[in-house]
């Protein structure tokens, strides 16, 4: 049993990759009833692989390819899933059944597609007055750039982000592509479409949100066009530093490719880091490292030496040993790193799904603990078409009518491997 | 003129980057913010860009933009008398999200219990929850980063991890506060039950999509760290032009093909050397001669336009002072410059989304306030007399 915060919401997903998918899994975990419509015959974009002996997203196993991507598995828990082509006439008509059940209805096309499908916002709302209907369109529903097409990693690059993050010595041509707005999206639209149920509470009809992904990133970083408008300044990547404390970094640790960041953000966590290093001298006043002004200053330097000190530790180790001394201390974790962390451990933060198609696993948990109804994992990521019967059963369909979908096509449980 | 969350109130603790963030989705849209301040200052108030670089109390940039819409009474959680300010505030609200260290949390919450039931919703913010042996380490922006693997992922092989743009990531743990936040407040209203909501920074980071250990678990195989042009799938990565940097995901068909044809190269797509998986990594500075010596002739919004125009997924990279006049941003007003008090012209982001149209009233940002702007009139809202709100100044309590 999952929390019940949502409970009796119903959300109707039709929505590929991320920013759509995973925020309606947040919704499943919180109690709503999530149906995914996924695409069909074509894949969805997250079931898509390149050749499984060279792509490191395919998990071990025998069943279908489309089955074993991680990228598919986290953004898709906590839902029931039907695999419909709603481009027949048969497929619309369920479709339509659905928008009547739903509250909620989330779409991802690019600007203008779903209008052309025939289900824009004024059909939408003929259908069911009461629904609220998300759009997540990179640049939004208006605008010179509708219809555009881009993936997260795009909308990081307009909204100024990518150029603030590198290295300090980069050049663009390194920009590392990073999905920001697939993760925080999300947790922006969950706000929204609440509020319009909440608005719908007062005027009995829903609404219609148009949330364009690069608008949700550029309130997220207000220091880039502040700075720019306040002092005429271009922000550029201050990577790990902060221009205002001293140590602020990232060091190296023992092993290969190990790392820990520290930071001393006043005096006193200072003068225990420099203890911890066997230099209190560089924290007694007379030197000049012992205020903020001298340690600014002597940046490089300093780092220079937390890095021979680092070197010859382990960085939980000594992120544990630096912790006791009240001094701003982690190790840097590498993907499999967080099992080794006993806190995760202790409140049982991972989760063991059993999905016939891969491995049983440790797999990530809740973004949030809830008392009284914790959540929990109760719906693994759905196998392609796997709800089929079930929901059109739900909605009015006939064990006759639902064959008959199955055999023009309409459809199905299974997708063509070659087929992207 | 009404607005959708019209009638809510909420209560935000702390003073953070954090729970100013999460405060701000809830502002914005209408609800009744208040921002208990600590009497040392909020941290989101001392956060860089300030107007000509001189330091102010109210003209931080961050401040400026997250503390919107809201109103400010400074309040010492960790006096009996200020638990009491709090605990008759917190009565009225729907909501109380806190960032403040697990033990200060602990105090706070037991003054909302009535034996064992809550009563109002609250959401406690902490580097790594209110229970278990790390649950009072103290982290920042950059550590807990470190922690979600996501900082492995970003970083070029060799060289230091990375964390992304500062406070990103404090930011995107308020963003989950608030959205389980307002979960709660919607859960409450249907069914009448308060909830505990324990939001540790490390899991929102580390359970969020695109943490690296999300995507290894699955199958236990490393990703490799792709930084920069990729090498194996292109064009996907920044590559030059006239005037900067266009910004491509287009490696992989149907987009491949019609960014060959857009650039009058169409046999690139059926060329082996750059359609064969294991070909394709052995002729990539091929590829890119051909790639930017189109682009060299224009400028990154002629390649926008024009690449959009055939269905290549790509976009220009965009520097602090081209983001205002974007044609995009200036037609949704994507920005939005109006005066503050004592400071004047200040530009900051406009609504993360729209409810019913570009320009309706359903987001109102109002100018942020100033340090402890409505203590006497919260106060005086809340039932306490003038002089017992001397008593609590003179205390120190409140500032």
């Amino acid at each position: 049993m999952t929390s019940n915060l949502l409970q009796g919401i119903n959300v109707l997903e039709i929505s590929e990759v991320w920013a759509g998918p995973f925020g309606c899994s947040l919704m499943g975990d919180l109690g709503a009833d999530v149906i995914k419509v996924e695409s069909y015959p074509r894949k969805s974009e997250t079931r898509n692989a390149g050749d499984p002996r060279l792509d490191p997203r395919v998990a071990e196993g025998d069943g279908p390819i489309y089955e074993r991507i991680n990228t598919h598995h986290h953004g898709n828990r906590n839902k029931r899933n039907i695999a419909l082509d709603i481009r027949t006439s048969e497929g619309r008509e369920v479709l339509t059944r659905l928008i009547r059940w739903g509250d909620i209805l989330v779409e991802s096309f690019s600007a203008g597609t779903i209008d052309r499908l025939g289900y824009g916002w004024d059909t939408i709302k003929e259908i069911n007055e009461k629904i609220t209907m998300l759009s997540l369109a990179g640049w939004g529903q208006e605008g010179p750039y509708l219809g555009r097409i881009m993936f997260g990693v795009g909308f990081d690059a307009m909204a100024g982000h990518s150029l603030i993050r590198g290295y300090q010595d980069g050049t663009p041509e390194e920009i590392i592509p990073i999905l920001h707005s697939d993760a925080t999206v999300p947790l922006t639209w969950i706000v929204a479409v609440l509020g319009s149920l909440m608005e719908r509470d007062r005027t009995g009809k829903g609404s219609y949100i148009d949330l364009a992904q690069i608008e949700d990133l550029a309130w997220q970083f207000p220091g880039i066009i502040s700075d720019w408008k306040m002092n005429n300044r271009v922000a550029k990547p201050v990577a790990n530093s902060d221009p205002s404390i001293v140590p602020h970094g990232c060091y190296q640790s023992a092993g290969e490719d190990s790392w820990i960041n520290i930071v001393a953000e006043n005096d006193s966590q200072w003068q225990n880091l420099a203890a911890m290093m066997d230099h209190s001298e560089w924290a007694e006043i007379g030197h000049s490292w012992s205020s903020i002004v001298g340690r600014i200053d002597s940046r490089d330097e300093i780092d220079s030496h937390i890095n021979q000190f680092t070197k010859q530790y382990d960085a939980f180790d000594l992120a544990d040993k630096l912790q006791a001394q009240g001094i701003i201390a982690a190790p840097v974790l590498s993907p499999p790193d967080p099992l080794m962390s006993p806190q995760l451990h202790d409140r049982n933060w991972f989760q063991i799904v059993d999905h016939p198609y891969i491995p049983e696993r440790l797999l990530g948990g809740f973004l949030w603990k809830i008392e009284p109804d914790a959540p929990s994992w109760d719906k693994r990521a759905a196998l392609v078409g796997e709800n089929n019967d079930e929901i059109l059963m739900q909605l009015g369909f006939s064990s006759d009518d639902i064959a008959q979908m199955r055999s023009k096509e309409i459809i199905g449980d299974a997708y063509d491997e070659a087929t992207r | 003129m009404t607005q959708p969350l019209d009638g809510l109130k909420v209560i935000e603790i702390g003073g953070t980057v954090s729970v100013s963030a999460a405060g701000k989705k809830f502002a914005d849209f209408g609800a009744d913010v208040i921002k208990i301040e600590p009497p040392q200052i909020s941290e989101v108030r001392k956060i860089a860009p300030f107007p000509d670089d001189i330091f102010h109390i109210d003209k931080g940039a961050v401040h400026l933009a997250f503390d919107t819409s809201k109103r400010s009474i400074v309040v010492d959680h960790l006096t009996n008398s200020g638990k009491e300010i709090i605990q008759r505030l917190g009565s009225k609200a729907n909501l109380i999200i806190m960032d403040i260290p697990a033990k200060e949390a602990l105090d706070l919450i037991n003054i909302f219990k009535d034996g064992d039931s809550l009563l109002t919703n609250i959401v406690t913010i902490t580097p790594h929850g209110m229970t278990g042996p790390y649950k009072d380490r103290i982290e920042n922006d950059l550590t807990l980063f470190g922690w979600s693997t996501r900082s492995h992922r970003h970083s070029i092989t060799g060289r230091e991890p990375l964390r992304y743009g500062p406070y990103a990531g404090v930011v995107q743990i308020g963003s989950t506060a608030a959205a389980v936040g307002m979960a709660a407040i919607w859960g409450s209203r249907s069914e009448g039950m308060s909830r505990l909501v324990d939001v540790a920074g490390v899991e929102a980071l580390m359970g969020n999509v695109d943490s690296g250990f999300f995507l290894w678990a699955v199958n236990g195989a490393l990703q490799p760290r792709s930084a920069g042009q990729s090498t194996g799938l292109y064009p996907m990565g920044a590559y030059k032009c006239k005037d900067g940097y266009m910004l491509f995901s287009a490696g992989r068909d149907p987009v491949y093909s019609r960014l060959c044809n857009a650039i009058g190269r169409p046999d690139l797509s059926t060329d082996k050397r750059f359609t064969d998986p294991v070909e394709k990594p052995k002729h990539f500075e091929a590829f890119k001669e051909i790639l930017e010596e189109w682009l060299s002739t224009r400028t990154k919004y002629e390649a926008f336009d024009e690449l959009q125009e055939k269905g290549v997924m790509c976009c220009p990279v965009l520097d602090a002072s081209e983001l205002e006049n974007d044609r995009q941003s200036v037609h949704r007003k994507s920005y939005i410059t109006r005066n503050q008090d004592g400071i004047g012209d200040i530009t900051i982001a406009g609504p993360p989304f729209r409810m019913n149209g570009l320009h309706s009233d359903a987001w109102q940002s109002k100018p942020a306030p100033s340090f402890s702007q409505h203590t006497n009139e919260i106060l005086e809202e809340y039932g306490y007399s003038k002089q017992e709100t001397i008593a609590l100044f003179r205390a120190g309590v409140t500032t």
